[in-house]
């Protein structure tokens, strides 16, 4: 082999050839970034590939999973900045093996050859567009190497004011640094594409529905609305809070944006609290037919009560003993019609709020056709009665929804919010055919589902694909993660670790109209509620026009 | 404990220009008239206590003749040792706080309590408390005003509790009389530990909660109230009876429309004949829709029969319904705050029908919006300012 330091080997200086071409930059020295202030090798791009950038940062400095940081390309005429979501972080070093962490003495042998390495999920890239105009899109480029890294600052979150909707819900999060100048708010619009609140308990869903329906009631207040939202509560927490957090009663200042019915007698003292009732007349067999397993027998029997019973009055018919002797009389066995009127008569005898007189569902409807939140309290029922009626209620919205989208009619869209939606969205035995067809076809009349669980691995993944909104506020289980990863619109498959370690109150939220799932913290709902009520002081009596009630 | 519910006297409401031989509009004295026989009635019943629901006067400055009408009955009914317990309504409450109502002229008359200074007041008759909530100039007034009421009835207990208010409930909005003032009662407010809740406002009788019943008004108003039921109440609180009790005939009549196609004037007056001879008009207020008339029969139809007619009844209203036309629409008067929503409606339609083009709708929704606020604004601020 040719000894290449071999002096014969070497031209006289200054006689020295040209290098052959393609060679020429071999010899140039190669581009290194020095150890000092205003250039060095941490916070500079220098890998991967478009779909993973890489970058070190001291192992001194503080950086999080799911923080967001920018990257500033100087390469195009008016600079472009990438931003991309810390999705991992390892040790890294200068060595191969292990070499940075062997002891040499008293002291790891070359401390300041190690760092951090940093691991991030490109978003994409703001362009400035003529006129000074900032732009976010998916970048399908990749940032030049080298290209500083900065933490994310308010200024390039600014694009996203832009895309929010109108109901706000939280703030930017950056890690764990709130970005207070950027609110993170859900689109009006896509609420009848239906939308998922997910998260184990004790992360924050009653306080993250609380604040979502506050900031309903204030567009329904402001006559912006554009759904009605209706929630079924079925541990009265909403409607006054509980152990020690405020309800949405409490919001004073946009009271008027929501309708209450109950059955608690507490509640009911309150002025703005109506006595849930529903007629007698309003229920259908098929109502009573989606609550429990029937035999063949029973259900065909079920099935045809409403052709032996005609009108309104069928539940009480059925209950004589000439309705059952009419039942028998088409052929059905008599244990098989005693069955059914034993069923029916729990059902009365458990949901005390069935009257003959007066019912709240027409209420119900018109106010959610007007845009407004309707909140149904009813801590008194046990969890049978609160499926029979958010099974009552959600038909009979379907079907009036049917009727005005048939008519021509432009009310409101609705938002139907099912708490433990497991057990009605489950597919298969468990769940309940109607509101897999609120999931399927509610769009086309505007009645949208908001299913709030702790178990998305439960619900099936067909119906789940149907969701366009997702909140998720911390899932411990890879099963209700990968679930969700499944069906979300967006790729959520980076941020498994993040929604691995997101905390009370933190969340992502993934919708259409924001262009990447966003980090959001959730409002506290009481001091959201200290905003809001604080917000436009109300006309007061005694301020109309500087006229004041006349004294006593 | 037994209690008469009643409501909308509208005492002061004239209508059709038609006078008696002193000049005295007939319609006007008729309402006078049903006034006392209902007073004549309540006395022969005997209750403990009679509640009117709002609107004794058809306006908020009545005149004098209805004013002394009123408190010839009142002072019947004191006489007769019946307490009265009365609120004010959106007719004949003043819209503003600067205004005197006519109530205070009967301010201070042993057993009648009358409730009129736009807030709560609860009175006490043996021991039923009356909590009587009259009209509020804010539709929002109401929640405070009742709040306070609950706040009032938390503190006693024992003793029936009898709700007064005057407003259309949730329920009934769609017949709402569009009418200055018109006041929406939230549903919530039909609390079912009420003995009793006496509204007004709404002209038909109806029970609009197992305990909370319209008494309607005795008299006939308008047209579409023809086919309700009139009179007043007897509520027995013991055994939560309520009777419903009639106190003048049926006199308003709003007949089918007649089927014209195709017939001559000459055949359309034979009808209209037979109908009114049937009917019998004497008295009756009456109308008579004629579908699909060509314009021409109607043109030809004789004035003198229609003249002899009109004379006969108290009035007499023919409607032709031409064929040549879209069905005509009886339009009520809108309300401001529907406006926006209408104006959109509107043009949604118009922008569907392409009669206004997709680039510029929002910019024409946008523009009219604003226009609307800023007239409903000023209308506003005008009504305020007018005097009372």
């Amino acid at each position: 082999m040719a000894n290449l330091s071999d002096e014969r080997w070497k031209e006289p200086r200054g006689q020295e050839s040209a290098p052959p071409e393609g060679l020429a930059r071999i010899g140039r020295k190669p581009q290194t970034i020095t150890m000092d202030e205003s250039s060095n090798p941490y916070f500079r791009i220098i890998s991967k590939d478009v779909r993973e950038y890489h970058f070190i940062v001291p192992s001194e400095e503080w950086v999080e999973l799911g923080e967001i940081v920018s990257i500033h390309d100087r390469r195009a005429e008016r600079g472009a900045t990438f931003l991309a979501r810390i999705t991992d972080l390892r040790h890294d070093s200068n060595y191969d093996g292990n070499w940075d962490t062997v002891i040499r003495g008293d002291g790891f042998y070359d401390t300041d050859q190690i760092f951090h390495r940093v691991v991030a999920e490109p978003l994409g890239c703001i362009t400035k567009e003529a006129g000074g105009r900032e732009r976010f899109r998916k970048s399908r480029t990749i940032p030049a190497k080298f290209s500083p890294v900065t933490k994310a600052e308010k200024e390039e979150f600014r694009f996203l004011a832009d895309v929010m909707g109108d109901i706000e819900v939280g703030r930017l999060r950056n890690g764990s640094r709130d970005v207070k100048e950027i609110p993170v708010a859900l689109h009006s619009d896509a609420m009848d594409h239906h939308m998922g609140v997910f998260a184990t308990t004790g992360m924050g869903k009653s306080n993250f529905m609380k604040v979502f329906a506050a900031s309903c009631m204030k567009m329904a207040s402001a006559k912006k609305s554009k759904f009605g939202l209706l929630i079924v509560d079925p541990h009265g927490e909403y409607i006054f809070g509980a152990e020690g957090t405020k309800g949405l009663l409490h919001l004073d200042r946009y009271r008027d944006g929501i309708v209450c019915y109950s059955t608690d007698k507490r509640h009911q003292i309150d002025p703005s609290v109506s006595e849930l009732s529903v007629k007698r007349s309003e229920i259908l067999p098929q109502d009573i037919e989606v609550l429990y397993d029937w035999t063949p027998a029973q259900r065909e029997a079920l099935e045809a009560v409403s052709r032996v019973f005609y009108g309104e009055g069928w539940l009480d018919d059925l209950l004589t003993p000439e309705g059952a002797a009419r039942m028998i009389a088409e052929g059905f066995h008599e244990k098989t019609v005693g069955r059914i009127g034993r069923t029916i008569r729990t059902i009365l005898d458990k949901n005390r709020y069935i009257s003959d007189l007066t019912s709240s569902i027409p209420g119900i409807i018109n106010n959610l056709l007007e845009g407004k939140v309707v909140l149904v309290d009813i801590p008194t029922l046990g969890e049978r009665s609160e499926l029979f009626l958010l099974s009552l209620l959600s038909r009979s919205i379907l079907d009036r929804y049917k009727k005005e989208s048939a008519e021509g009619a432009r009310g409101k869209r609705c938002l139907i919010t099912v708490e433990e939606a497991q057990r009605v969205l489950g597919g298969g035995e468990g769940s309940l055919a109607r509101f897999e067809s609120i999931a399927r076809e509610g769009r086309k009349f505007g009645v949208g589902l908001c299913a709030i669980t702790q178990q998305p691995k439960l619900i099936d993944k067909q119906l789940l694909s149907q969701f366009n909104t997702f909140v998720i506020l911390g899932l411990a289980d890879r099963n209700d993660r990968t679930r969700l990863e499944e069906s979300a619109k967006q790729d959520l498959s980076s941020l498994d670790v993040e929604i691995q370690t997101l905390e009370k109150g933190e969340a992502i939220i993934s919708t259409l109209k924001i262009p990447f799932p966003v980090p959001a913290r959730v409002h506290l709902y009481e001091e959201y509620l200290d905003r809001l009520n604080g917000e436009g002081s109300a006309e007061k009596r005694g301020d109309r026009r500087g006229f004041n009630p006349p004294p006593d | 404990m037994k209690i008469v519910h009643m409501a909308d006297s509208h005492l002061g409401f004239s209508a059709y220009g038609r006078v008696d031989r002193w000049g005295r509009n007939l319609r006007e004295e008729m309402i006078y008239e049903g006034f006392k026989e209902t007073v004549d009635r309540i006395i022969e019943l005997q209750p403990d206590a009679v509640v009117h629901a709002g609107d004794v006067f058809h306006h908020v400055r009545p005149r004098i003749r209805p004013l002394y009408v009123f408190q010839q009955n009142l002072e019947r009914l004191v006489e007769a040792d019946i307490p009265v317990v009365i609120i004010s309504g959106n007719h004949d409450a003043p819209k503003s706080y600067a205004a005197l109502s006519p109530f205070t002229l009967f301010e201070g008359m042993e057993g009648v309590h009358i409730a009129h200074h736009y807030r709560y007041e609860p009175f006490e008759v043996g021991e039923t408390t009356f909590h009587s909530i009259p009209f509020c100039l804010g539709p929002e007034d109401y929640l405070a005003e009742f709040r306070k009421m609950q706040e009032r009835r938390a503190e006693r207990s024992g003793g029936r509790d009898v709700l007064v208010m005057h407003g259309l409930v949730e329920a009934l909005w769609e017949r709402r009389l569009r009418t200055v003032g018109e006041h929406q009662l939230k549903e919530s407010f039909l609390k079912s530990d009420f003995s009793y809740i006496a509204l007004g406002h709404y002209h038909g009788q109806a029970q609009v909660a197992k305990n909370g019943w319209y008494s309607g008004s005795v008299e006939y108003f308008r047209f579409n109230e023809a086919k309700d039921e009139k009179g007043i109440l007897l509520v027995d609180l013991d055994s939560e009876e309520v009777r419903q009790i009639p106190v003048v005939d049926k006199y308003m009549i709003d007949l089918d429309p007649v089927d014209c196609t195709g017939l001559s004037s000459r055949q359309v007056e034979g009808l209209i004949r037979s109908v009114c001879d049937d009917l019998g008009l004497k008295e009756k207020i009456v109308r008579l829709r004629l579908s699909e008339i060509s314009r021409e029969a109607y043109r030809s139809l004789s004035r003198r029969l229609l003249g002899e007619l009109r004379g006969e009844a108290l009035h007499l209203d023919i409607v032709p319904q031409f064929s040549d036309e879209t069905a005509l629409r009886e339009t009520e008067p809108m309300e401001s705050r529907d406006l926006p929503q209408e104006f959109r409606k509107f043009i949604e339609g118009e922008a569907a029908g392409e009669a206004i083009p997709a680039a510029i709708r929002d910019g024409v929704l946008a523009y009219g919006t604003g226009l609307l606020a800023r007239i409903s604004e000023k209308r506003a601020a005008e009504r305020f300012d007018a005097a009372q």
